[in-house]
């Protein structure tokens, strides 16, 4: 266990994530995972099965009540606030179901926002955003505001401010939830091309045909791990 | 996070409600431009007090009769009529005293230039020839006093030029007028100087230029009839402007009125008055302590507003955190520190705080500008109030932003992604 998770990206032991309003909620009972490098999951189950709990834990946005998160190697269960935010702005890039882009910035100072809070200047912020916009196909949308978008543009830009740190991980929590088909399937593309450079990316989805773009899917059942299916690539 | 890089979201986020932070520092705005024009308008009524003292007046020992709990209140305060000429010409001869003078203002109703009619409630000045210098005489001399004979229209007046100036023609020396005084009374004098500016002779007369006409204190005899008239103030002039000459003046002057020759002293002692013996410096000193008195009442009221305007700010900040729960979710999510979210909004509120106290200078030096040509006093650049403003308005920003700045920064991310 100890040498796996140093090799793997993410790397889960017993994690239990418990809310108590009331009756307790068992969030997440007890989940080990390995997730290695440059791998593409899928996490599937039904709603309320702990999906974006298990995203948000590792994204170190949340804290589990139980068990340890290894990241690279490094225990983020144990670590202070300020590196938990450290991680969350330059490791992990997040991608959100309903985007989470700052209403009053163009898309280009959306991407660039994690680079602000690096120290990076701002001439480089801009440079680096635009190179990353481009690549997602928004090279001629710098200046829009998110309102001035469609939903597969935003998810793009949250795509693009997601990578701008270049992070070793991907976490997406539904990110074609909000987008029809067509605009799901260009946005998987993506995702593609992102795995093919030898990112890690751990995906969460309740749609099969999503799903399969993964090497392997990860089913949840209330807060547990059902089953672990491996993909033979021919759905991708 | 760079200090730049703060200013620039926060300036983002007040520009995005223009309206609403510009009411937000309203409260600071009045505040800072209460103190601003009222230091102004102090300190250029002081500049023009000072101003007023000639080296030749700074050698006058200014002498009223007042209850002893009007004392320090500045000149003339509770003073009552109680000395006589006799006890201007005693005065004069003691050891000492170069000259002494009764002084009063008389009630006055209007002036009459041929057919032109002015009104002055304001009144006019009836003193020694003594009062007024001859250097300060730009046209014709002083009125000599003496006996007055009102009938023949021989009484003389010297004249400032504002006052010359309230008609149509100018009033020059030679010209005849006719003055309206107590009781419908109409007195014809003859104008023999005119002042060279309209500035005030003394600290009895108030301060700053404006129309002023001064007649000899026999004039008084008109009004009573048989009894000795009595004046309000008297005036003992030392040969010099030294401490020592002066201290003797004062001493000499306050024996005799005290004493049992003086018509004062009798006049004083039956009424419980007190003597106050004053020069010009002395009694700017404590006119400077009563202006000093208001200021710093104005500057309390303004502290008032300016709390207030702090609650205002603070107010506002709470409401823009709460309605930026998201971004602050966004924000903590690709990575922002607890710090610089704290950052963040405390530059939000010390902007709001320094605009409001920017726009306030600008409006009470404005004001103060406006107002100090207005009531014609010289108008003083508060330099140092300026930069105080400033300052205040970064503390006022600092303290009204911090708990709201406090509460953004420990907002959780999952909380805050998942607030609508
Ligand atoms: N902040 C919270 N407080 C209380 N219960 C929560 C909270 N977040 C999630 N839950 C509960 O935890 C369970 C898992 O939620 P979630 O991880 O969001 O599921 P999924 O993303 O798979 O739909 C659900 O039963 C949900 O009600
Ligand atoms: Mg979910």
């Amino acid at each position: 266990m100890e040498t796996e998770s140093r090799n793997s990206a993410v790397s889960l032991d017993g994690v239990v994530k418990t809310y108590r309003l009331g009756e307790p909620v068992h969030a997440l009972d007890g989940v080990s995972l390995e997730v290695p490098r440059g791998s593409y999951t899928a996490v599937m189950g039904p709603s309320g099965s702990g999906k974006s709990t298990l995203m948000n834990l590792i994204g170190c946005l949340d804290t589990p009540t139980e068990g340890e998160i290894f990241l690279d190697g490094q225990d983020v269960t144990r670590v202070s606030d300020r590196e938990r935010t450290r991680i969350r702005g330059e490791d992990v890039g997040f991608v959100f179901q309903t985007f989470n882009l700052m209403p009053r910035l163009t898309a280009r100072e959306n991407v660039a926002l994690p680079m602000v809070f690096r120290g990076i200047g701002r001439a480089e912020r801009r440079e680096r955003a635009a190179e990353v916009l481009d690549s997602v196909g928004l090279g001629d949308r710098l200046e829009h505001r998110p309102n001035e978008l469609s939903g597969g543009q935003r998810q793009r830009v949250a795509i693009a401010r997601a990578l701008v740190n270049d992070p070793a991980l991907l976490l997406a929590d539904e990110p074609t939830g909000n987008l029809d088909t067509e605009t799901g399937e260009q946005i998987m593309d993506l995702f593609e091309e992102l795995y093919e450079r030898g990112n890690t990316i751990l995906m969460v989805t309740h749609e099969r045909s999503i799903a399969e773009h993964a090497e392997r899917i990860v089913h949840l059942l209330d807060g547990e791990i059902e089953r672990i299916e491996q993909l033979s690539g021919v759905g991708r | 996070m760079k200090l730049l890089e703060s200013l620039r979201i926060s300036w983002r986020a007040i520009r995005g409600h223009k309206l609403r932070s510009t009411l937000t520092t309203l409260g600071v705005i009045i505040g800072i431009a209460a103190v601003i024009t009222f230091v102004t308008l102090g300190a250029g009524l002081q500049e023009g007090i000072v101003g007023d003292i000639s080296p030749d007046d700074q050698r006058n020992v200014y002498v009223w009769a007042a209850p002893p709990e009007n004392s320090g209140q500045g000149p003339l305060a509770g003073a009552q009529p109680v000395f006589t000429q006799r006890d201007a010409n005693q005065a004069a001869n003691l050891s000492g005293v170069e000259d002494a003078y009764v002084y009063t203002p008389v009630p006055g109703q209007s002036v009459t230039y041929g057919n032109e009619t002015v009104a002055r409630q304001s009144g006019f000045i009836a003193t020694g020839a003594g009062y007024l210098d001859d250097d300060e005489i730009a046209d014709g001399r002083r009125f000599t006093g003496g006996t007055v004979d009102p009938e023949n229209g021989t009484l003389e007046v010297v004249l400032n030029p504002a006052m010359a100036g309230l008609f149509e023609q100018n009033v020059s020396v030679g010209d005849t007028l006719t003055l309206g005084v107590f009781q419908g009374l109409q007195v014809e004098v003859t104008v023999v100087g005119i002042l060279e500016d309209s500035e005030s002779r003394s600290a009895f007369e108030g301060f700053g230029p404006s129309p002023r006409l001064y007649i000899p204190a026999d004039f008084q005899l008109i009004g009573g009839v048989g009894e000795q008239p009595r004046y309000i103030a008297m005036v003992a002039e030392a040969p010099t402007r030294s401490d020592a000459d002066i201290d003797q003046v004062k001493q000499v002057t306050e024996q005799y009125l005290t004493g049992p020759d003086s018509d004062a002293g009798e006049r004083a002692a039956s009424q419980d008055l007190a003597f106050e013996l004053q020069t010009s410096t002395e009694l700017i000193g404590q006119l400077e302590d009563v202006l000093n008195l208001l200021q710093n009442f104005v500057v309390g009221i303004a502290g008032i507003s300016l709390l207030v305007g702090s609650i205002g700010i603070a107010n506002i900040m709470l409401v823009s955190v709460t309605e930026r729960t998201r971004e602050i979710g966004i924000m903590k999510a690709v990575g922002a520190q607890r710090r610089d979210i704290l950052g963040l909004f405390i530059v939000e509120a010390v902007i709001l705080g320094v605009l409001g106290a920017i726009m306030g200078t600008a409006l009470g030096l404005l004001a103060g500008y406006a107002v100090s040509g207005y009531i014609g006093i010289p108008w003083v650049f508060p330099a140092r109030w300026t930069a105080v403003a400033i300052v205040v308005g970064i503390a006022v920003g600092v303290l009204a932003g911090l708990y709201p700045a406090w509460n953004a920064s420990r907002t959780d991310p999952i909380d805050a992604l998942r607030y609508e």
